[in-house]
């Protein structure tokens, strides 16, 4: 008889899954251990709450004429916006007379959208750069190096207060932009160094052997190896993204409709920010909820650095 | 009375896993100026003991019984002020992989003179004078002395390590594998010349090695382990000729003789069990030819089964005396 | 060491010529190219424009206009801005320059003198509950929302305490008839920080006669102290001391904002590095020698713990400029990231592209001498 069929061979994808599930709890588990990282994830968790919870209420319990986030107006309360929080608004209304909490809810939605687009942007970009140049090293590894080098150098924000000028920066542009241009710098060398150490290992060696074409290489080993890393990095890409844009929004630099950035800019050019602590709903709900998002994000980050990194780990 | 004493000494490591039983009810002593090996495969024990000895195992090491009696105090149980006096200066250690051992960032002979500072009030050039002297014992040009570790060869660093060891002049060095890192040729001589300063200094060492033969030419007397218990414990000779244990003959077996007839090598079959869950009983039974049930139902006494020769098994081979 | 330096000044060369290029080509991206822009200007006398077109070298095609743009910057003619016309781009620069100078340089001071300990401290008693509530706080301060800190800070000191009411960097009462201008005072605030720094660092060779390491700490911490006091004398004897503490005393909020972001990240670099350091064989080695605990983690973990800190700031230098703008916008602090933000929102493309040229050879020279640092610290580097 055959082995295949005396000993019942388990499809391959089956076993593929087993081990993905098994190394998926370990390090979940080593996840759990830093402690850190729990704490961020359970704020995303929060915030995401927030997100869902805004259409809900708009559909039931919120009437769209007043709360809606952009065009909303309270009458009833006409002369006296932006009013201190109520029972009917939690957190107050701002000057033209929106409800807050209601902005602060929607907003989530489009940080989000924009950090974790941003940051899977760059971290593709970086990813395919720093195992290409890890890979084929010689004048492709110099170019990408000096790019990174220069883009670096260029102050971020800096640039694109410059280039608002240029490009109409909404949403998904800005988006774009800042994944490209975060894409080509730092960590690009952060993943080369990586991938260079798993290109010096014996399978690569062997797959060479077997006949394995670059982007073969590249594609099935370098790649997946390098992965936990550029998730890692992901984290403190969206950090970076929410953050941007926020100062950006609050310059009045960008042309989104309402994020958290642009309901302290909308508070300061209409004045109030001056008595910091008469109009406090204006400024400390917005600011604190960018810090926490940006907070969170950097935590799971630093978590996830323990599960990638042994060194790090308390045992 | 004995430089070193160890009685009964237990200890394991908590992991997420659950508890490793690294070193188990684990006796033997050591004579001023005697030179001991203790040899055994990876995960044995033995570097364990080592760090006990220097009360540097990590934090999640407990100690679970026994005692370490240096000259008569037991050094598991005094205040880390105390045991710091004692580290070094007392008892030593040359680490294996000595590339490591050394600081990067400072000068080699800076970091020995360190260490003779901490435990001699005694100022800067005389300490310099001792190092020197130390550099030529153990064969090293002086002038190194003020060079950086990434300067040094592989063999260099080995002798700077065992210099450094030396420095406080202790009473007992441990050495755990202080030659794997190197080739054979600069390994037979460093070993020759570790042996001939502890001679002139009339140390005692504790050699640590998973090599066999490079425990039989430096020690006088061998200890065997095997996953965390001291199986066998004699002088060398009586090790080589008359083991008694069947771990200890399995190695015996395991090594080609020159003279004699012609033999089939014979391996040992197995591996050496996980230290989680150790296996009941004796923990070599699994892999023993003559073990019987009480072998797997209580584990042996370490006894002196002839003088100066302990075993802990259950059925010793009593060879010619 | 002298080869490495010159070696890593010819690259800074080459970069600075890409960034230059880069700097160009974007503000040549700018819709509606500049010159009409600048043509349109109404401050500017029609008599006058063209001559100033062909003088900046606004005339003659992209190419003509880059090499005219790289020979001004070479030649220190940064152009003319809009906003401060007649007034010369170096020249608004100069005077904006020392304040940004004096501002970071003596808040990265303050961050990583916080940091560097406090790093060390955690990361050496790792796993207790102190380990997480440092590195939390650390991570929250790293992350805060700039613009939120600033008016937090604003909130308790101006409004709570009454201290430091005003903004800007001056109490424009006190300057009246100043017998020196408020740039002088900055350069000279920027010479005795870095007379100090200077001090500080030679404090090291000065006393390393001294064997032992806790007479010399202080024999050093001595040093310091003199020098701070013969400073302190100095100014208050100079006649403009007031004037000097009049700027100090505004420096203090937008001082503390940067700080207390910036020394997060330090911190937060600093333990990193010490848990890999701590890993280390040589540690263990320290360890079994004998030494005490403290020497252990300062002289062995924290020393080689150093290295890749360094090395990791100059990754973060790029932020740190980023950062400026923002801070200084809050607390009205008339430095290099106010004037580029009003720069670019007023159009004055001359002042912005100065800005940028000038932070870019900043950020490069500061990247050299982190190089030399790291070079000097860590002997197995061979130049």
């Amino acid at each position: 008889m055959l082995i295949s069929e005396r000993v019942k061979i388990e499809p391959l994808w089956k076993i593929r899954l087993r081990l993905a599930l098994r190394s998926l709890r370990r390090n979940w588990a080593l996840f759990w251990e830093s402690r850190i990282g729990p704490l961020g994830l359970g704020i995303i968790l929060f915030f995401v709450l927030l997100m869902i919870a805004h259409p809900i209420l708009m559909a039931t319990v919120w009437d769209s004429r007043v709360y809606d986030p952009i065009v909303g107006f309270d009458r009833a309360l006409v002369g006296r916006h932006p009013a201190p929080p109520s029972w009917a608004h939690p957190l107050g209304t701002d000057p033209i007379g929106r409800d807050v909490l209601s902005q602060l809810m929607w907003s989530t939605r489009s940080e989000f959208a924009l950090g974790v687009t941003s940051a899977l942007i760059t971290v593709v970009i970086g990813t395919l750069i720093g195992a290409i140049c890890a890979y084929f090293g010689g004048v492709i590894d110099t170019i990408f190096m000096r790019l990174a080098d220069l883009v670096m150098l260029f102050p971020f924000i800096a640039l694109l207060m410059v280039l608002r000028s240029v490009i109409h920066l909404d949403l998904w542009r800005l988006a774009l932009v800042m994944g490209i241009l975060s894409g080509f710098g730092g960590i690009t060398i952060t993943l080369k160094a990586q991938a260079l150490t798993v290109k010096v290992k014996p399978y690569i060696e062997a797959a060479k052997v077997a006949g394995g074409g670059a982007f073969h290489i590249i594609r099935h080993h370098i790649i997946p190896n390098i992965m936990p890393l550029s998730f890692l990095y992901m984290m403190f890409n969206v950090t970076g993204a929410v953050f941007t844009e926020a100062v950006l929004s609050y310059f009045g630099l960008l042309d989104i409709r309402m994020s958290w950035g642009i309901m302290i800019h909308t508070a300061e050019s209409a004045g109030y920010l001056g008595a910091f602590g008469q109009y406090w709903w204006l400024w400390a709900p917005p600011g604190a909820a960018i810090t926490l998002l940006c907070f969170a994000f950097y935590l799971v980050g630093r978590g996830l650095d323990t599960v990638v990194n042994p060194r790090l780990r308390k045992r | 009375m004995p430089l070193l004493d160890v009685k009964n000494l237990t200890m394991h490591y908590t992991t997420k896993m659950g508890d490793v039983h690294a070193v188990d009810d684990v006796s033997f002593a050591i004579e001023p100026g005697e030179a001991i090996g203790l040899v055994g495969e990876s995960g044995c024990g033995k570097t364990s003991i080592a760090l006990t000895l220097l009360r540097l195992l990590p934090d999640n090491a407990k100690f679970l019984g026994g005692s370490v009696l240096f000259e008569g105090v037991d050094i598991v149980r005094i205040p880390e002020e105390e045991m710091r006096k004692i580290r070094w200066r007392g008892i030593s250690m040359i680490f294996q992989a000595a590339m490591n051992s050394l600081n990067p960032v400072y000068r080699v002979g800076d970091q020995i003179i360190e260490a003779i500072q901490t435990h001699f009030p005694i100022d800067y050039q005389a300490a310099r004078r001792r190092v020197a002297e130390l550099f030529d014992l153990v064969g090293l040009a002086p002038e190194l002395m003020d060079r950086y570790p990434h300067e040094y060869s592989g063999g260099m660093k080995q002798r700077a390590v065992i210099a450094m060891a030396l420095a406080c002049a202790p009473k007992l060095v441990i050495a755990d594998e202080p030659t794997t890192a190197l080739d054979v040729i600069v390994q037979d001589r460093i070993l020759r010349r570790i042996d001939e300063v502890r001679k002139e200094l009339n140390m005692a060492m504790l050699y640590i090695s998973h090599d066999i033969a490079v425990i039989a030419e430096v020690s006088q007397r061998i200890g065997v382990m095997y996953a965390g218990n001291l199986v066998e414990f004699a002088d060398t000779v009586r090790i080589f000729k008359n083991p008694a244990h069947p771990y200890t003959i399995a190695l015996m077996s395991a090594f080609p003789s020159i003279k004699g007839e012609k033999r089939k090598l014979q391996g040992l079959s197995g591996e050496p069990p996980d230290l989680l869950r150790p296996p009941s009983g004796c923990r070599f039974h699994p892999r023993c030819p003559y073990a019987t049930a009480v072998c797997t139902e209580s584990p042996p006494e370490y006894r002196e089964i002839q003088p100066q020769h302990y075993v802990a098994c259950w059925h010793p081979h009593l060879g010619r005396s | 060491m002298l080869r490495y330096i010159g070696w890593r000044i010819a690259q800074i060369f080459v970069t600075f010529f890409l960034f230059l290029t880069m700097v160009f080509l974007i503000f040549q991206a700018m819709p509606g190219d500049y010159t009409k822009q600048f043509i349109m200007n109404p401050k500017i006398p029609p008599e006058a424009r063209q001559a100033l077109a062909e003088r900046l070298g606004l005339t003659g095609s992209v190419w003509d206009q880059y090499l005219h743009y790289v020979r001004n910057v070479f030649t220190g003619n940064l152009g003319v801005s809009f906003q401060h016309y007649p007034r010369e781009v170096w020249d608004v620069i100069k005077e904006r320059l020392p304040r940004t100078a004096v501002l970071f340089l003596v808040a990265d001071l303050l961050a990583f003198a916080l940091g560097y300990p406090l790093g060390k401290y955690i990361a050496w008693r790792r796993g207790r509950i102190s380990d997480y509530v440092v590195t939390v706080t650390g991570v929250l301060f790293y992350t805060i929302f700039t613009p939120l800190l600033a008016i937090i800070l604003l909130f308790v000191f101006s409004n709570v305490l009454g201290w430091f009411r005003s903004g800007g960097f001056l109490t424009p009462s006190l300057w009246l008839r100043p017998p020196v201008s408020p740039q002088t005072v900055f350069l000279l605030l920027t010479a005795t920080i870095c007379g100090l720094l200077g001090l500080w660092a030679g404090s090291h060779f000065l006393t390393r006669r001294i064997g032992h390491p806790r007479p010399r700490a202080w024999a050093r911490r001595g040093l310091v102290a003199l020098g701070l006091g013969l400073a302190g004398i100095a100014w208050g004897y100079s006649g403009i001391g007031s004037y000097a503490w009049d700027i100090v005393w505004h420096m203090f909020l937008p001082v503390l904002a940067v700080t207390l972001i910036s020394f997060g990240g330090t911190m937060l670099l600093m333990r990193d590095s010490m848990l890999e350091v701590i890993r280390e064989d040589y540690i263990t080695t320290a360890k079994a020698k004998g030494l005490p605990e403290k020497v252990i983690r300062d002289k062995h973990a924290a020393r080689t713990a150093l290295l890749p800190t360094i090395t990791n700031f100059t990754i973060g230098l790029g932020f740190i400029v980023s950062g400026g703008i923002v801070t200084e916008t809050m607390f009205s602090w008339k430095g290099m990231g106010l004037t580029y933000l009003e720069a670019v929102l007023q159009q004055d493309f001359p002042l912005a592209m100065g800005c940028l040229t000038f932070t870019g050879i900043l950020v490069l020279l500061l990247h050299l001498v982190v190089d030399v640092l790291y070079a000097f610290l860590d002997p197995r580097i061979s130049y």
